[in-house]
Formats: C-alpha cells, structure tokens, sequence
C-alpha cells in the first residue's frame, strides 16, 4: 500500500487526468474533488475495489466517523482496496452531465462506476435524492433489477437502514447494524466471480436483507468486540476545513437512557464502553496522527460514559491548552460534567430539554425538573461559559399548546438567570426543531403532527419567546418530507425517484431545499406528504431490531400515562429485547 | 523570538486548497512532525505563522514560502527537516528551512512567473495576447465589499507569451508585486479571454518562482542559516 506523503506528480499540469481538471477550474471549492488528504490509502492492483460513500457535500462526509472506521478496517485488515466519493455539489455535477464525466474517487480518479463494491452511509432521509444523484453521476443504473455483469455491487448501511423501504429498490443489499465483525465475509463475498455468485454470497452475510432475495427481515447485527477494540487510529485528515475539524474519539456505543422518542437511542443498544486506558492512549495517538489540537469524546450520550471525568482530565493533561469537548451535556448532571472543562476553553454549550413542560417531557421518558434545569443553567454561565443554546422539539405525541408555550417559559427562565450571572456577556439561543416519528422506537405508529400544527406551534414559541433571545425553527416543510419517508413503506422510493427526477438534491440544505418538487412528486405518484404510506410497521418486514415489541407497547402506555422509565445501566431491565446471549452491557467497572 | 522561513511546493491534489487550508495544512504538518509553533497571546491562542504571498487556488507552487515562529530552543536540524516531509499530505513537500532571529526582514514578494492553459481557439488566443501586449492600457474593475477600484493590468503584468497547444494555448507571464498591490492572475486572464471569446477557464496555474526581496535566497550575511533536502 502507497502512504501519503510528499513527491506528488509535480507541476506539469497532467495531474489530475484533463478531464477533470476542467471541471475543477470551473467549479467552487475544486478540494472537495481533489483527495490529498493525510492518512489516505492507495492500494494499487488490490481487489475486491470498494468506494465508500456518504451522500453529501465533502466537508459533512468526510466528517463522518463510520466511514473512518471502515475506511481504515477495510484498507488495513482486509485484501480490499477502499476508496471514497461524496455527493458533488450541485454547480459540479451540472459541469459533470455536460461534459459526460463520470463520478470518480478521490484517491485514484478511476470511476466509482468499476468499482466491485459501493457502500452507502445513509444518514437521514433528507440524503435520499442525493444517492440517487450519485448513481447517476457514476453511470450505474438506478435499479438493482437493471444492473448487471460489470455494474458495482451497491450496498447501503447506516441508521436509516431502520427502514430501507424508501430506497429498497436502488440497492442491491442492506446491511442491518454494525458492520466490523462481518467486513472479512462481505470482502469475501466480492472475490467471486461474477454478480450473481456475489449476491448470493452477500446475501447469505448474518446482518445483510437483500430486497427480493432475502427470505426474511434480516436482524440488526451488534459488533460485540467495542470495548475491547480501539478506535480508529490513523484516521483521514481532511485538507479543507470538515464540520468536525478536530480529533474524534468513540468512547461509548449505544444509550439505555430510554427517550421515547430517540431512533438512534433504541438502534444502538446496548451500551458498550471502552477503557479510558484505552481512550487516553488513543487520544495520545491521534494528535500525533492528526495535528489536531481539540479533542472531541463522541457517543450519544458522553456524559454518561463511566470514565468520563477521568478521561477528561488525563486527556487535557496529555498536551498544554489542549481543548476537550463532549457533542452534549445531561441536564441532570450538567454541573458535574462542567467542571471537568478548562477554565480557557468554555465558549459555548448546548443543553436539550426537548420539552417545555414536565408534563411532556416524562411523557418522553427525558426526566429532568425545572430545579434540575436551572442549576444547569446557572452552572453554565457560572462555570464561564458564555453562550448556551436550548434545544427544543415541537409536534411530540401528545403535546398541547400549552407545553409549546412552556419553551418560552423555560426561555425566560434561563434568559433571566443569563442575565443575572452572565452580567451581559452571556448569550442564549433557542432551537426547535419538527419531531419526525420514526421506525423501531415506541412512538413508532404516532401520528405526525403535520404542517399546519407545526407552523401554529412555532408562531406560539415565536410570539412567547422573551426578548433577546434568538429562536431558530428547523424548515417544516422538509420535517413533512421526512416524516413521509422516515415510515415509507413500498412503493415510497416512487416518490423519491420522481422528486429526484424534478430535481431534488441536497435537501438537508435550505438553499437547496424545494418543497414543490415534493409536493409535484407526491401529486404525480398519489403519495400523501407527512402520512405514513403503511398502517403498520413495513420495517419489520426488511429489519429485525432486535428490540421486542411487546417492550414498545409498555413504553407507549407508560408514556401516555406520564410514567418514567429507569436506564437500565443503573435500574431495573426494562425488557427491551436486546441482551441475549453474548450480547449485553460493557460497562466499566 | 526565532522564525522558520520554510520553502515548500504545492502540487498534485493540494493545488486545489485555498489560502486558509494552505495554512491550516503547514500547521497541521508542523503539529504531526513534532515542530513546536509558537501561539499568540490571549484567551484563544492562535499559532504564529503566515504565507506572505498567498497562491490561488488550483495553482501549484514550485517555491512557495511559509513564515513561522518557533519557541526558543527549537532546533532547525535534518531530522526535523525529514519529519516535516514525512508528516506532510500528497502534494505538499517542505524544501528547506531557513532560520531568522527577529529583526530579520520578513520576506516581500517583488515578483512571481506564472504559466498556464486556456482552452479554446489557440488562434484567437494568441491573436488576444499579442493585442494585450501592445496595447498601452488594460484597465479592469475590481469589485469587492469595500468597493469598485479600478486598475491598470499593464501596471502589473507584463508582456505575456503564447504557444499553441492541442486545444488551446500555454501561456506564461510575470505579476510585479507593488506596493499598492498587484493584479490577479485572474484578473489578467479573464481580460485575455474576453477578448480571445473563450471561456475564462485556465488549468494547471503554476507560478514557477517568486523573486523575493529579503526572502530566499541572498540572506543577509551571518543572520540566518539554511537547511534544504
């Protein structure tokens, strides 16, 4: 395998291939296009070749730490050869049809479309049109019933596989949960001969639902060796500035808090943690490997992680001035986790009380009092910090006006206390955001609460909100387009080839975003936007969570009854479903 | 305080960086390698370093310089020199290192050579360039935040010289650096282009050396010493 390094082709002007050269003189950002990151793999001659793809813009997917991961696992512990392509940005891809240019990869310029393998991260519903986007700027046809012979082998995980219907019939496979533990037997799969030999292989991969070939729902796989793996070490280092700039670290995989409304909290269980030995030593490695001076502890729930403290302070003595953050605090234990920051690097900070009134927010399994939520806010601006910013959903099951009008409450509140200890240099900002029902959680077959609703209860939280204090909505026309796919059962990937086909692409951003494409999309396929096309859960069909329904049944009677649920990592075992067998906690001691 | 005048090339895929990843780059590779950079004072210290002339993007540098403060006791030897090259990205390649004490001038560009290529008719191309060189004046608007300033390319750029290449034309030309500033290598294409009617589009931008006033080479007599691979 070549590494990174100096003694590029020099200044001839013959690199990269003329063809693409022209595209990046004409194009914003050309980086984006170019690769040359440290810590990039070639591996000439290796096959089977993999692409890996995170279906938008360089900066987010390059950001993204599941690709990192078999990035490195692939190139490094397999024959494979794994590259990587991004989603071109609109202006790129325009100049890509008219010159009849295929998407290449970033480390080798060779097209995705020969390659043996292509595996999509999909994230949220929001990318969908922009994997559509990316065949057909490969030139592979959309549908796995049209591929054939030397067409990639096209392969979709992450967590919006919870329900794959939407896309079911542009992969050729899923792959349901964690991937480490089967890499050795997907590589495997593409050393055969020829595609069908492969599917079958692919398919008979413990984790992997291939639609139409599959017999059953394929059960979500659980990489059980986390604790005693270390995290990514020698990890891409983005050339252009990435949306996490900064030396990330997977301390703890899954969360038992039990938020009824959480997909990502019910999708990774259980809880694995690893060693702060092993943290602190990986840590040590990656500022070497990166030249990154912040180091981030990512999980769902960092706070929670039991080595949290110790690990926050053995990692901020590892360098001087070396920046530590954690992706969240706990309300219910912000002031513990505020002290373990040093004094130089509080900016800001973001609390989520997700609901304005107690009421709703036990109703959501979240927990946390009022008393709670002001002795972290005071530990906030008294710890230094001089910008926090309170994270909202609107339109959750059950919700009332009145709980709506609790954020402004809660706003005020923590505006006051802002101005009472911050003494004018603090400031607060409000985010609130559309809540989207999503497959395998309690709230699974909720209602959505739909546009009209959502659009009233913003106008509530906007005429309430106190003075000087910014409030932020998330665009309720995406929230519809999501909730339409996030429950879409067959025949929904009807709607996003045609929304796609009138243009849709990169509709997570708001400069892209186009509601009517959706709504002529909808109005030509006889979709109805924010309903979910099935009445019951479709998903199970495709993927088997391993999470119990009986376990979600409970769960949605003791939320309309306003009972809480304790965290199984220090409670009583709430029966979810999951720990069977050789699968359960990890937790330190 | 002691600086690094580090000499680097630009190619390959990090042609396509912009002035702040370029810099983000040299103090990433700095960091990687073990090199020390001094930091600035205050609540969020930065790292002390700068790139006096920066390069556009999509341009290769084969002489590019990059200033930077080191702490005391930081010692300019091989080994660092060889770790700084190890630790860089593709297509970025430290050259040497040159050590100042304070006081030293920093480095002004005078000077820069640039080459590249146009697409389009290579007749109207040339016939566009030999039209720029005799003509006395070639003034362009410059539009920014700050306002509309007008300028004389002539100032700046001189003569310019055309081959003919399979689709298009190579071309090559020196920007004088001022101290009222100086034109764009764009600026002067876009001008050439305009004229030829071709698309504004150049490829494989070089800038094939930078004369330097108190920069590399000729340093000033027992006030610095170099190291180069």
């Amino acid at each position: 395998m070549k590494s990174s390094g100096p003694g590029f082709p020099g200044l001839s002007g013959d690199w990269p291939p003329d063809e693409i050269a022209r595209l990046l003189a004409r194009v914003t950002r050309p980086g984006r296009y170019a690769g040359g990151e440290f810590n990039t793999r070639v591996k000439p001659g290796a096959r089977p070749r993999i692409v890996l793809s995170y279906p938008d813009v360089y900066e987010i997917g390059v950001s993204n730490p599941a690709l990192q991961i078999l990035y490195s696992q692939l190139n490094d512990a397999t024959p494979a050869s794994a590259e990587r392509a991004y989603c071109p940005w609109p202006d790129m891809a325009g100049l890509m049809r008219a010159g009849d240019v295929p998407l290449w990869t970033l480390e080798t310029f060779s097209p995705v479309g020969e390659c043996d393998l292509w595996g999509f991260t999909l994230p949220h519903e929001l990318c969908y049109a922009n994997v559509l986007e990316m065949l057909d700027l490969a030139g592979v046809p959309l549908h796995a019933a049209e591929r054939d012979g030397e067409d990639p082998i096209v392969l979709g995980g992450g967590p919006a596989v919870a329900n794959p219907w939407p896309l079911a019939p542009y992969f050729d496979a899923f792959f349901v949960g964690e991937v480490e533990g089967h890499l050795e037997a997907i590589v495997a799969a593409m050393q055969l001969d020829g595609r069908e030999k492969r599917l079958q292989a692919l398919a008979a991969v413990p984790g992997v639902w291939a639609p139409g070939r599959s017999a059953g729902p394929a059960q979500r796989q659980i990489f059980t060796g986390f604790s005693d793996s270390d995290p990514v070490l020698r990890p891409v280092v983005p050339v252009l500035e990435a949306v996490h700039d900064r030396v990330v670290i997977e301390v703890m995989r899954g969360c038992t808090a039990g938020c009824r409304f959480c997909q990502a909290g019910m999708w990774y269980r259980p809880v694995r943690e690893r060693p702060v030995d092993r943290v602190v030593a990986a840590a040590d490695r990656l500022l070497d490997e990166t030249g990154c001076d912040e180091v981030s502890l990512l999980s769902l729930s960092s706070c929670d992680y039991g080595g949290v403290a110790e690990a926050l302070t053995r990692i901020r003595q590892l360098r001087p001035g070396l920046r530590v953050s954690l992706p969240s605090l706990r309300i219910d234990s912000a002031a513990e986790s505020l002290a373990g920051f040093a004094a130089d690097q509080r900016g800001s900070l973001t609390l989520a009380p997700e609901a304005g009134t107690q009421r709703l927010r036990d109703a959501i399994n979240k927990g946390v009092d009022e008393d709670q939520f002001d002795e972290a806010v005071r530990a906030t601006f008294q710890g230094g910090f001089t910008g926090l910013k309170l994270y909202f959903m609107i339109g959750l099951p059950g919700e009332t006006d009145d709980d709506v009008r609790g954020i402004a409450r809660m706003a005020g509140s923590a505006a006051r206390l802002a101005r009472e200890i911050g003494r004018g240099r603090a400031r607060l900002s409000v985010s609130v955001s559309s809540y989207v029902p999503k497959a395998h959680t309690p709230f699974e077959l909720e209602p959505f609460a739909g546009a009209e609703t959502l659009r009233r209860r913003q106008q509530l939280v906007r005429d309430a909100a106190p003075r000087g204090v910014r409030v932020n909505f998330h665009d309720v026309a995406a929230s519809v387009v999501e909730a339409t796919l996030a429950r879409g059962g067959p025949g929904t990937d009807r709607l996003v080839e045609e929304a796609w086909r009138l243009g849709a692409h990169f509709d997570g951003w708001s400069e892209h975003f186009d509601m009517r494409r959706w709504e002529d999309a909808a109005a030509a396929t006889g979709i109805t936007l924010g309903e979910p096309t099935v009445s019951a859960p479709a998903w199970r069909d495709a993927v088997d969570a391993r999470l119990d329904e009986d376990f979600f049944a409970d769960e949605l009677a003791r939320s309309r009854d306003g009972e809480l649920t304790e965290d199984c990592r220090d409670g009583a075992c709430a029966a979810c479903g999951v720990c069977a067998g050789e699968i359960g906690m990890e937790l330190l001691a | 305080m002691t600086f690094w005048i580090v000499s680097f090339a630009r190619s390959g895929p990090a042609r396509y960086l912009s002035h702040l990843d370029t810099s983000r780059v040299v103090q990433r590779t700095f960091a990687r390698a073990g090199v020390p950079i001094a930091l600035s004072q205050g609540m969020r210290p930065k790292p002390r370093l700068s790139l006096p002339l920066p390069l556009p993007v999509g341009a290769a540098g084969a002489g590019e310089l990059a200033v930077v403060e080191v702490p005391e006791g930081v010692a300019m030897t091989t080994d660092a020199l060889k770790a700084l090259r190890a630790a860089s990205p593709p297509g970025f390649e430290p050259l040497g290192i040159a050590e100042v004490r304070e006081g030293h001038p920093r480095p002004q560009p005078l000077a820069a050579e640039y080459a590249c290529l146009l697409d389009g008719d290579a007749g109207a191309i040339v016939a566009a360039v030999e039209r720029y060189n005799e003509t006395e004046n070639a003034i362009r608007e410059r539009v920014s935040p700050k306002g509309t300033r007008r300028l004389d390319l002539k100032d700046y750029a001189g003569d310019v010289v055309a081959t003919s290449v399979e689709g298009g034309a190579r071309l090559g030309f020196t920007i004088r650096y001022r101290s009222d500033g100086a034109a764009r290598p764009q600026e002067l294409i876009d001008l050439i282009a305009e004229w030829a009617e071709v698309e504004p589009a150049m490829r494989g931008l070089e800038r094939l050396s930078i004369v330097w006033d108190h920069g590399l080479p000729s340093p000033p007599a027992g006030q610095r010493k170099e190291l180069t691979t």
